[in-house]
């Protein structure tokens, strides 16, 4: 073999050696980036995440109202460590109810909305601030905003005392619709009778027992 | 010559609101179109006027829908969905839900009402007020007719339970945005789904659908649950 030939040869083989060790040391670089980006992204989910740990917080049964078939909500007795704060209580609840779906069919709201604040004014509104998601990954239509609108508004009756009415925000703001149908301008009725026997109303005293018969399923609002 | 309440039809969204969308295409927003010409030649077929909210790929605002309607002394609003979720085959009728108003009532004014009921007053209970010429809110323009719009959609949805299985027998009051405007009669159906394999039987769904709506309008007319204006007029049929 010529010597120039031998030369070329073995510059080229240290050329893709070269290749090969940077080509994995970039494979190596991404998967870290990636790595870390998402690392960044649980940060923010993470950050965003309402507390929901509380001093006063007990083990204790909460309904929650996820969709039962097609058409409708009904409520799954579940244990959760529960505050004597409603506010509190109700961010609890409520974050139950999107993280702790028992099944995708069971699934009211999209697993990427947050509850980004939740309030209780003097005269009984409850204020639940959502965030983007509840409003752009809610199927659009009637029924699905109706069942969305349910689940939330019986998981606050059932559980917090003193809340009469719910206001939904999406990220602050008041809007027209939820995704397109329900109206989200007014308030949505919530019955203070369904609230479970112990569950701290706003003054901080017992709230009465649950109306037999009031609690399961979907009301006739 | 026309006689009885306008038909105002609704087929939701439009333009770049395509509403519930399929895997295969179909998109609600061309499928309620279809539905709302069917339900305009059922009604024409009966010597009704109608009138509909759009009839091409637009998108009027939910305000310009509801001024459609209020544009009109005696006039029945009826808005047409077909859902993205849903039992295949079912549908349901909404009237609007308000919330009720929270009131602050004092001591004397409870021992009052509850002393007018001891003597045998009515009732106590604060109600809709009627369907008057007075100025009303545009926000809260469908809450006088709430209870004859319940009445339709109530009537509508016994229909619909026999028809389509899966339907539940009575109608839903829910708070859909527009329907709060309109200053009539006012129901919203949403049929299940846009996820129906076959076009043709969602189609064919459309159908017996518009024939039920005209039925349940004309079924309405002479037990005084439309607008007074309403009763009495022949309708053609």
């Amino acid at each position: 073999m010529p010597r120039n030939l031998k030369i070329t040869l073995g510059i080229l083989s240290v050329a893709v050696l070269i290749g090969l060790i940077s080509l994995h040391g970039l494979h190596q670089r991404i998967e870290h980036l990636s790595q870390e980006q998402g690392s960044e992204e649980q940060q923010r989910r993470d950050l965003l995440k309402p507390e929901i740990s509380t001093p006063t917080d007990a083990m204790a049964n909460a309904k929650i109202f996820w969709a039962a078939g097609a058409d409708r909500v009904a409520p799954v007795e579940v244990q959760l460590p529960l505050s004597a704060d409603p506010v509190k209580r109700a961010r609890q609840v409520l974050d139950a109810l999107i993280v702790d779906a028992p099944s995708e069919e069971q699934r009211t709201l999209p697993a990427d909305a947050t509850l980004l604040g939740f309030y209780i004014l003097p005269d009984g509104t409850a204020i639940a601030d959502f965030s983007d998601a509840l409003a752009s990954e809610t199927p659009s239509g009637i029924l699905s905003e109706e069942i969305a609108v349910e689940s939330i508004a019986r998981t606050i009756e059932s559980n917090v005392a003193g809340a009469r009415r719910l206001k939904v925000l999406i990220h602050g703001q008041e809007v027209d619709t939820l995704a397109g149908h329900a109206d989200l301008t007014g308030f949505f009725d919530l019955n203070p009778a369904v609230v479970a026997a112990g569950a701290p109303s706003m003054s901080g005293t017992p709230a009465a027992a649950a109306a037999p018969g009031n609690a399961g399923g979907k009301s006739s609002r | 010559m026309h006689t009885g309440p306008v038909i105002v039809i609704n087929p939701a969204h439009g333009g770049t609101d395509e509403g519930a969308r399929a895997g295969n295409g179909l998109v609600e927003k061309n499928v309620v179109l279809i539905f709302a010409r069917m339900l305009r030649s059922e009604f024409e077929r009966q010597g009704f006027r109608v009138v509909m909210t759009r009839n091409d790929d637009s998108n009027p605002s939910y305000e310009d829908r509801a001024a459609v309607a209020n544009a009109y002394r005696d006039a029945i609003f009826i808005s047409l969905h077909v859902s993205s979720t849903g039992q295949l085959g079912a549908a349901r009728t909404y009237s609007y839900q308000f919330s009720s108003p929270i009131a602050v009532v004092s001591a004397a004014t409870a021992a009052d009402a509850a002393n007018a009921a001891g003597a045998g007053a009515v009732s106590s209970v604060p109600t809709q007020s009627s369907p008057s010429s007075r100025l009303m809110v545009w926000e809260e323009a469908q809450r006088p007719y709430s209870e004859s719009s319940r009445k339709l959609a109530d009537a509508l949805q016994a229909a619909l339970a026999q028809k389509f299985a899966g339907s539940p027998g009575t109608s839903a009051r829910f708070a859909v945005r527009e329907l709060r405007s309109v200053a009539a009669p006012a129901i919203a159906v949403e049929v299940s789904s846009i996820s129906a394999s076959d076009s043709n039987s969602l189609l064919a769904m459309g159908a017996s659908l518009a024939a039920m709506i005209e039925r349940s309008v004309q079924a309405m007319r002479p037990q005084g649950s439309l607008p007074a204006a309403v009763v009495g007029n022949a309708g053609g049929k």
